[in-house]
């Protein structure tokens, strides 16, 4: 059947922006034994420590609203609970509460009063913590990173499908009509959602 | 058993079709076309046209989970979650593995969706004849047995399938792949027809690229509408602008009054008369209700898909079939075959920066078989062919790892690069120890048996692979493509889909199940036109070769019929 289609898809929609565990999990159809069952809930409070989170990996812009307006902050917790085997959820409810230990130490301040500087401060952070974790494979920070590498996953995905994401940031055509592989690229072009 | 006669008129057809995927709905239409009254048994739920397709018309951030699996989903679909067909906007449409188990002695991907129309709903669409190469192949080298039907025999039925189906192509006068009765074709993109001009030049034409010749319509056709071009084909068609049963046969079947279609009738076995040496039926399971019932009819068509098929027919024993029906030659269950693809290459172009493209073609390129035809010489039997592309994804070249903010959702939203992807499609030769066979240590959801397969790829493909992916490179590299990388993601029989060959025509009763018109030798009232019935592969898509076999053993069954010869 069409390979390319699905090769296509998972290229469009995400491109090598997204980590190789976060393919393997929604792609590639990994699963754990079913003998691990989903546990992890979200609070509303914590709805919204995901959507502040999310407005800073995907911003308002000019051209359109962000990653909070796009409902992030219920759906990065939706799909943890809905696609994610027991194990990951564990490790990405525990790195969700060392990013709120994190921001106590480092601002004296809950997550969700920090600026959105301190926030960005914060992410750049997380970056590094990420970055260096990956590097490492050490046994420190690995639920931070996990978490921090998911979440920003799941914000790009959820985003870039949502109706914000499709409309404004990028540009939607339900029903196209008709194929034409030679159109002239005008300047400022946003590209095909999908 | 006792039934009461009336019971039993009421039952009775004069055919019985067993299946409503792409051949059943053939059958179905063809067989009430002719004038007989059919029975169409379809194993699961009945899908509307246009109201069933649930998804059809949803946006991307209509499903909840960004089109992504959920554990439970993935936890009751071990098997369908392997590979891309399965996926939140069709995911009705596609088995539970755990109602329906089977075993695996060696890895097989089986993927099934058990409801009206079968797999024409989400099939890949791709419609290519085979050629007097294909049909000569087994006997020139010696595998499998030799079809006992040649290209010239089959290419009006190909004409007559392609005609009412609607196929969109272009001419190209290539050997392997003959033309047929197109609509105009798709265009191809700007980097697609420079790379066909390319290579075309540098091969002297002794290799081309066309626009995949493709069963969706490129203008109305028959009462239905053309392509919309959205590519969201497996959630169904509102316009009818694909093949399907739903588009197709099935309005047509339905327009003879003649026809009954009958959901959730899981057919356990053919009902065989050892008096008249016919079959005199078929008992069905009601997929609801778990009762029992028998049908009864003068012929019957197995189009249960290639290894549904093959399971009614091992299932069907009796004193004078031990092994099942119509199996004196022992070739039922083998010789399974399916392509083997997910390797090839792909290339970055450059210098289209300032195009675009508009709409979403559902259909790629098609690079037909060259290999081993003429002074094209390799150290394998048989070849490949190719499918794929080009397409502009969004900018990520410079995306820096992990980042975030403003930066990355400006590069996320603008288009990036061309690339062109060449993935191959490689035939499979038969081999009879790759075999499926009936497991009675388990049992489905309705108390049956289940099958076991047994298949793996041999080294004529592991050798044609290399070539899958090396030409692949080559021939990109000579079209200009930069960065060209070559890919084998690894194939596991049952991916591509094309299962076929478990119950083989051959003009030899010993060494074959059904003769040159479908026909089961030892039980001439049983006709089987799905993919079972292969000899051989080829390495074009199977699913128009399987609409002119059963259009052309329709043909025949009704004549017969009307001779009273069976």
């Amino acid at each position: 059947m069409h390979r390319r289609e699905a090769l296509k898809n998972v290229a469009f929609l995400l491109g090598g922006a997204i980590s190789a565990s976060t393919m393997g999990v929604l792609f590639e159809s990994f699963t754990l034994p079913e003998n691990e069952k989903n546990f992890v809930l979200y609070s509303l409070e914590d709805e919204k420590i995901f959507a502040e989170f999310a407005d800073i990996i995907v911003p308002t812009t000019k051209s359109s609203a962000g990653a909070k307006a796009a409902g992030l902050g219920k759906f990065i917790p939706m799909m943890m609970k809905d696609c994610y085997p027991a194990t990951m959820q564990t490790s990405f409810a525990q790195g969700f509460k060392d990013l709120q230990a994190k921001s106590m130490k480092d601002f004296g301040k809950s997550y969700i009063t920090l600026t959105p500087a301190d926030r960005k401060k914060l992410m750049i952070d997380l970056r590094a913590i990420a970055l260096a974790q990956k590097a490492s494979k050490s046994e420190e920070n690995k639920d931070l990173a996990y978490f921090f590498i998911t979440a920003r996953d799941l914000t790009l995905l959820g985003y870039y499908s949502s109706e914000i994401g499709c409309t404004k940031a990028r540009e939607y055509v339900l029903i196209p009509g008709r194929y034409d592989g030679n159109v002239p690229l005008k300047p400022g072009q946003k590209s095909w959602a999908t | 058993m006792n039934l009461n006669t009336n019971l039993k008129a009421e039952n009775t057809y004069d055919a019985i079709v067993i299946g409503s995927g792409i051949s059943g709905g053939w059958a179905a239409k063809e067989l009430t076309e002719k004038g007989l009254r059919v029975l169409m048994l379809e194993r699961g739920m009945n899908i509307e046209h246009i109201t069933g397709y649930e998804t059809a018309m949803k946006n991307p951030w209509d499903f909840k989970h960004a089109g992504k699996l959920t554990e439970e989903q993935k936890r009751t679909h071990p098997v369908q979650k392997r590979d891309y067909p399965y996926q939140e906007a069709n995911e009705k449409w596609w088995v539970n593995d755990l109602e329906c188990p089977y075993t695996e002695d060696k890895r097989f991907d089986w993927y099934r969706g058990f409801h009206v129309g079968g797999k024409s709903l989400m099939w890949g669409r791709q419609s290519y004849r085979f050629s007097d190469h294909n049909f000569e192949d087994n006997a020139k080298d010696g595998h499998g047995s030799d079809w006992p039907v040649r290209y010239a025999e089959l290419s009006p039925w190909y004409d007559y399938a392609e005609r009412f189906a609607g196929i969109s192509g272009s001419k190209e006068n290539w050997s392997t792949c003959p033309d047929g009765q197109f609509l105009p074709p798709m265009d191809l993109n700007i980097v697609e027809k420079s790379v066909k001009a390319r290579i075309e030049e540098h091969y002297k034409r002794e290799r081309i690229m066309m626009i995949g010749r493709v069963a969706n319509l490129t203008v109305p056709h028959k009462g239905r509408g053309n392509c919309q071009y959205r590519n969201l084909c497996s959630r169904g068609c509102p316009f009818g602008a694909y093949f399907s049963t739903q588009s197709s046969t099935l309005p047509a079947a339905m327009a003879t009054k003649r026809l009954t279609l009958r959901p959730y009738s899981i057919v356990n076995h053919i009902i065989y008369d050892k008096d008249t040496k016919k079959a005199k039926g078929v008992m069905v399971i009601d997929a609801e209700t778990n009762k029992t019932m028998e049908f009864y009819a003068k012929i019957v068509f197995v189009n249960g898909s290639t290894l549904g098929s093959t399971f009614v027919l091992l299932n069907s024993t009796s004193e004078a079939h031990p092994n099942g029906l119509g199996n004196g030659s022992g070739q039922l269950g083998h010789n399974l075959m399916d392509h083997h693809f997910r390797c090839g290459a792909s290339g970055e172009a450059e210098g289209f920066d300032d195009k675009y493209t508009y709409g979403r073609r559902a259909n790629g390129i098609y690079v037909p078989r060259y290999q081993n035809i003429g002074n094209d010489k390799r150290d394998y039997l048989r070849g490949f062919g190719y499918q794929g592309g080009a397409s502009r994804a969004n900018w990520q070249d410079d995306v820096a790892e992990l980042s975030f903010g403003a930066d990355l959702k400006q590069k996320m939203t603008t288009p990036g690069k061309w690339s062109m992807g060449l993935g191959g499609f490689g035939e499979m030769l038969p081999y009879y120890e790759n075999k499926v066979y009936i497991d009675k240590t388990k049992k489905d959801k309705w108390g049956q048996p289940v099958l076991a397969i047994d298949c793996e790829y041999k080294e004529n493909e592991k050798k044609m692979r290399v070539d899958m992916m090396n030409d692949a490179a080559e021939m990109l590299e000579k079209a200009g493509m930069k960065n060209v990388k070559t890919f084998d993601n690894d194939c596991y029989p049952g991916m591509a889909i094309h299962e076929m060959g478990t119950a083989r025509m051959g003009n030899d009763p010993k060494t074959s199940v059904l003769n040159k018109w479908n026909q089961m030798h030892e039980v001439n009232n049983v006709f089987v036109t799905d993919g079972s019935c292969m000899p051989s592969i080829a390495c074009q898509n199977p699913s128009l070769t399987f609409m002119a076999l059963t259009a052309r053993a329709c043909d025949y069954a009704v004549k017969e019929l009307k001779k009273k010869n069976i």
